[in-house]
């Protein structure tokens, strides 16, 4: 590891020194580059979360830089979808999209967005030399950018699903370690952390999409469930998803009232106020959970994987790629390419990074100094290998996730079984599936 | 009949009435002047230290002053021009015999009930060919889907309440039927229009649904910025509180001076 | 009694009502009418097709949409009852003589409620139902009510919010109603009965008649349209409990992208308005 970090350091170095002869070389600034932009302005949807709020303060600097002047326009993550969706189709003002992983293949098959390699070949003269697409982790490349083996974003805003838990809470209950399988969780941590008003874990659930990413997908993947099998087929009542849907009905004895109307916030609360000891979330809430300000529990915070399951570990997936919108004009989509690489560049992950956002970029952290950032190691881990279809990604997604929503709550409320449950969101499911052609063989199976 | 002991159950009932009115509003205000972690206290505290920072947080960092002037733009507009195109329509509907009046009245109010969810998709999509998407006029003219009938319901009833023999005396010396209504019939029928002009204005400046779909930054009105707090990620209760006693303040203040008029103008019809 | 005018005349006063609200109602109304009878996703509009009346079909054959029009109405019959209830009891306590200064407070704060933004009313609730740090449970005494994450409370919830924003219009309405009542007649008769309940039945009632038709029409559109203060409130959840139709049309509109089966469902919808309307409006009301 020492080794690694070292040649880390080194080809770190090596790559800024040769992106300093390669610059003097052959001149390639972000000065330069955005000269025939000057005075462009660009219009982008941003959400009220932590990585925004780190570039906007970063901003100043490339906007004085290139004279390109960047439009913010924002909303929250629940109405971030439907506005994006109608400015495209009414052929608005927007020149960037900011892409959650399940919507990329909708902006991809509606030609919302360019593909980077086009934009690139469109205006040579604005691509980085150093932009080194090689360094983004892969799996978060492909799942947050790519469609269809082809990269139309860069990752931006980017989550893995972490185990936070309460250290205290759990030595005093005489564990020295958090649990290293969901099972365990449930039948050896639940028990002994639950009780006295406190409980030992709590999945938000909520009827948006938390219900489907976060509570629903969660407890599918680790079991060796999925949504779909290879023919595009509902695979929600095969044994093993079953396991996992019945497993998060047994794990709500160990979970606050009303878990189903528990959305980020509340779960994240319960958490900062030492109600729950354990919660599986975002890493983008680390800042949120270890700042006094907002924690009472902020001392005692530490991160690990997601628990593993049968299947192995399978942690949630999400995060949001940006990418140029087709509906720009020329100027505009050059200004935009050039604040995306800017935004998601190795040489400003590092400050990203220290002002809450979590960059994407594999060489951010081999870095030393990232003690303070406990999340890291369960980041890096958790990136390795992961299932990019964590949800599936098609154009469908919208649709089937609105079905989720409705019956993975009334699952959890007990109004349906997890058999009938899974059998109406699959029924649900696969009647837009056919209506989208992939049964007719119009549609290639891509999700 | 006012004994003493008639009194009592009136003045227990009258205070329930007013604290369950009022209770919401002094909690939503207490709320705003708390820090985020005063407000998750639980049990909730009644006394505390307040503090004005939501306020100038939300007024001046979020830009929650601005979609308030946009709300308070739009509302004003859109009631006078429903009362300038309703109240004639009105006087016609309450003083003229025609054919289709019948048909004519119901299809006014009929507007009244069709759901906002119906017309914003189509709306957005001519607003946007026309360019006309986050403008104010947009939302002045769409609000008259619902602004116009009550102006047209609650007037045409009050118009109707005014005795025939004014007008008719007006008539023989030789007054036009337009120096009739504003001579004669508008003064009467004040209290009618004063409420319908304070119920566009409470609809207008409450709504939200159009405002979320037809509006982005410049003409944002202020109950679409109090939901634009609500990311699931983290909910700054103080902050919404803190913009949601902003919306309703301008509002209640507008209707607590009409409210004298409110009774008198909402006779729906109940003529003596 | 009616007078003849010239049309010239007629037009000139109804004429630009009629044509403002045809540009902003009718139009859009009729691209609706369109789209509900097309594939219309907005996700995928290189698709667009006509299918006849195959999404009203669809609504109508639709369980989950039945389920929130039945939500919706047993919402209206529990609310509604109850705010005509309240909301004349108040008009009383107001039209009684007496106790000026306190009446006149409890005049101006039902102006309250009223004036409350629906989104708002939903945040509201959100603070003050919160099952650890609401109100409402420290005023119960400490009781640890789930309200926002159980079906049943969550539907209690809102029947209590519609309630107190709405009791107090239905209150100014009937107190409007009340002063209708010429006073000679009113005391005429109070020298004949001393029961309150026979004045409001035989003296009062009649000049309540068009005031409570106005609040049937009025609280039923609204009630099939309420969608600010659910969603801001519970989103139509926990499940599907507070899935009111307007929501159910804005879930599958804007969230789905179907705007061609939410048309045809807003149709619907808007027929069974008019319908209802029409019904009230011909059984009460005696029109213009």
């Amino acid at each position: 590891m020492k080794m690694l970090r070292n040649l880390s350091c080194l080809t770190v170095l090596l790559s800024f020194f040769g992106t300093i002869a390669f610059a003097s070389g052959h001149g390639w600034s972000l000065k330069d580059a955005a000269k025939p932009y000057e005075g462009t302005t660009v219009d982008v949807v941003f959400l009220l979360r932590p990585g925004y709020e780190a570039i906007e303060a970063m901003l100043p600097a490339f906007e004085e830089e290139t004279g390109i002047s960047i439009n913010i326009i924002k909303h929250p993550y629940e109405n971030a979808l439907g506005e994006q969706v109608r400015d495209f189709v009414a052929g608005g003002d927007l020149d960037i999209a900011l892409i959650d992983l399940v919507w990329i293949g909708n902006f991809a098959e509606n030609e919302w967005i360019v593909p980077l390699a086009d934009v690139q070949a469109k205006f040579p003269d604005i691509v980085d030399p150093d932009l080194d697409i090689d360094d983004f982790f892969p799996l978060v490349l492909n799942a947050f950018g790519g469609w269809d083996d082809i990269v139309y974003g860069l990752p931006f805003d980017n989550y893995s699903g972490l185990l936070f838990y309460n250290r205290c809470t759990l030595e005093e209950a005489g564990f020295d370690a958090p649990p290293e399988t969901w099972g365990d969780l449930k039948d050896v941590y639940g028990p002994a952390l639950t009780g006295d008003g406190k409980y030992a874990f709590a999945l938000q659930s909520k009827r948006n999409e938390t219900q489907s990413a976060d509570s629903f997908a969660r407890v599918l993947w680790p079991f060796g469930g999925s949504f779909l099998d290879a023919d595009f087929r509902s695979n929600l009542n095969s044994a093993e998803s079953q396991t996992g849907l019945k497993f998060r009905q047994d794990l709500m004895q160990y979970m606050p009232d009303g878990i189903v109307a528990y959305d980020h916030a509340e779960t994240v609360n319960a958490f900062s106020q030492g109600d729950v000891a354990m919660i599986t979330e975002w890493s983008a809430f680390y800042s949120t959970v270890v700042s006094p300000d907002t924690s009472k529990v902020a001392d005692c915070v530490e991160i690990a994987p997601e628990p593993k399951g049968p299947a192995g570990r399978k942690p949630a997936l999400g995060g949001f790629s940006l990418a140029v919108a087709s509906q720009a004009d020329e100027a505009e989509q050059a200004a935009a390419y050039l604040f995306i690489q800017w935004a998601t560049s190795k040489a400003n992950a590092r400050e990203y990074l220290e002002r809450g956002g979590v960059p994407a970029r594999q060489s951010v952290y081999m870095q030393d100094g990232l003690e303070n950032f406990k999340f890291v190691p369960a980041l890096v881990e958790s990136w390795q290998d992961g299932v990019p279809e964590f949800r599936p990604r098609f154009a469908e997604w919208p649709e089937i996730t609105e079905i989720v929503q409705e019956w993975g709550t009334k699952i959890m409320l007990g109004e349906v079984t997890t058999e009938e449950g899974a059998q109406e969101i699959g029924t649900r499911m696969e009647d837009v599936l056919e209506a989208a052609g992939y049964y007719s063989g119009d549609k290639p199976l891509a999700q | 009949m006012n004994s003493a002991r008639a009194l009592w159950p009136q003045i227990i009932l009258l205070v329930v009435i007013i604290t369950v009115c009022v209770f919401p509003f002094y909690w939503m205000v207490t709320t705003s002047l708390k820090t985020q972690i005063v407000a998750l206290e639980a049990p909730p505290v009644w006394l505390f230290e307040p503090t004005l920072t939501n306020y100038f947080e939300a007024l001046f960092e979020d830009g929650v002053l601005q979609t308030l002037i946009n709300s308070l733009i739009i509302a004003i507009c859109t009631t006078i021009l429903s009362l300038i195109l309703g109240v004639p329509a009105a006087f016609a509907l309450a003083r003229f015999e025609f054919r289709g009046k019948k048909d004519l009245w119901f299809w006014f109010i009929t507007n009244r009930m069709v759901s906002p969810i119906v017309l914003a998709l189509p709306f957005f999509l001519i607003a946007r060919n026309l360019g006309l998407l986050d403008k104010h006029v947009t939302l002045v003219l769409i609000y008259l889907t619902f602004n116009l009938p009550i102006v047209i319901w609650i007037v045409t009833d009050q118009f109707r309440g005014i005795p025939y023999d004014l007008d008719e005396a007006a008539r023989l010396e030789g007054a036009s039927q337009i120096t009739i209504m504003l001579k004669i019939c508008l003064p009467l029928a004040m209290p009618g229009v004063a409420v319908s002009a304070i119920f566009s204005f409470i609809f207008s400046w409450n709504e939200l649904m159009y405002g979320l779909i037809l509006t982005r930054t410049d003409a944002k009105t202020a109950p679409a910025m109090a939901v634009s707090f609500m990311e699931g990620y983290n909910l700054p209760y103080g902050k919404i509180m803190a913009t949601s006693t902003l919306i309703v303040i301008p509002v209640l203040i507008f209707a607590l001076i009409a409210s004298k008029q409110l009774v008198r103008g909402l006779t729906m019809g109940a003529v003596k | 009694m009616h007078r003849q005018v010239s049309r010239k005349t007629i037009f000139a006063f109804i004429g630009p009502a009629v044509i403002g609200l045809a540009m902003v109602g009718i139009a859009p109304l009729l691209y609706a009418v369109w789209t509900s009878l097309h594939f219309y996703n907005l996700t995928k509009l290189k698709r667009v097709e006509f299918i006849g009346l195959e999404n009203y079909w669809t609504v109508l054959t639709d369980e989950v949409f039945w389920q929130a029009m039945g939500r919706t109405f047993f919402l209206l019959g529990t609310a509604l009852p109850l705010q005509i209830a309240l909301g004349l009891i108040i008009a009383l306590v107001l039209h009684q003589p007496g106790l000026t200064l306190l009446k006149t407070l409890g005049r101006l704060s039902l102006v309250l409620p009223m004036a409350t933004t629906y989104a708002v009313v939903g945040l509201l609730g959100q603070v003050m139902f919160n099952q650890k740090f609401g109100v409402v449970n420290q005023l119960l005494g400490g009781a640890n009510i789930n309200w926002i994450g159980d079906p049943n409370n969550a539907f209690f919830m809102i029947i209590f919010w519609d309630v107190w924003q709405w009791t107090p219009f239905v209150a100014l309405v009937l107190l409007a109603g009340l002063t209708m009542v010429p006073i000679e007649i009113e005391e005429a008769a109070r020298l004949e009965t001393k029961s309150n309940w026979i004045l409001l039945r035989f003296v009062q009632l009649p000049f309540l008649v068009p005031g409570l038709v106005a609040v049937l029409i009025l609280r039923t559109a609204d009630t099939l349209k309420l969608f600010d203060m659910v969603f801001t409130l519970t989103r139509g959840g926990p499940g599907s409990s507070t899935e009111f139709i307007s929501l159910m049309i804005q879930r599958v509109g804007f969230r789905g992208f179907d705007q061609g089966l939410a048309s045809a469902q807003a149709i619907i919808l808007l027929i069974i308005t008019i319908v209802l309307a029409q019904l009230y409006i011909r059984v009460f009301y005696k029109e213009v």
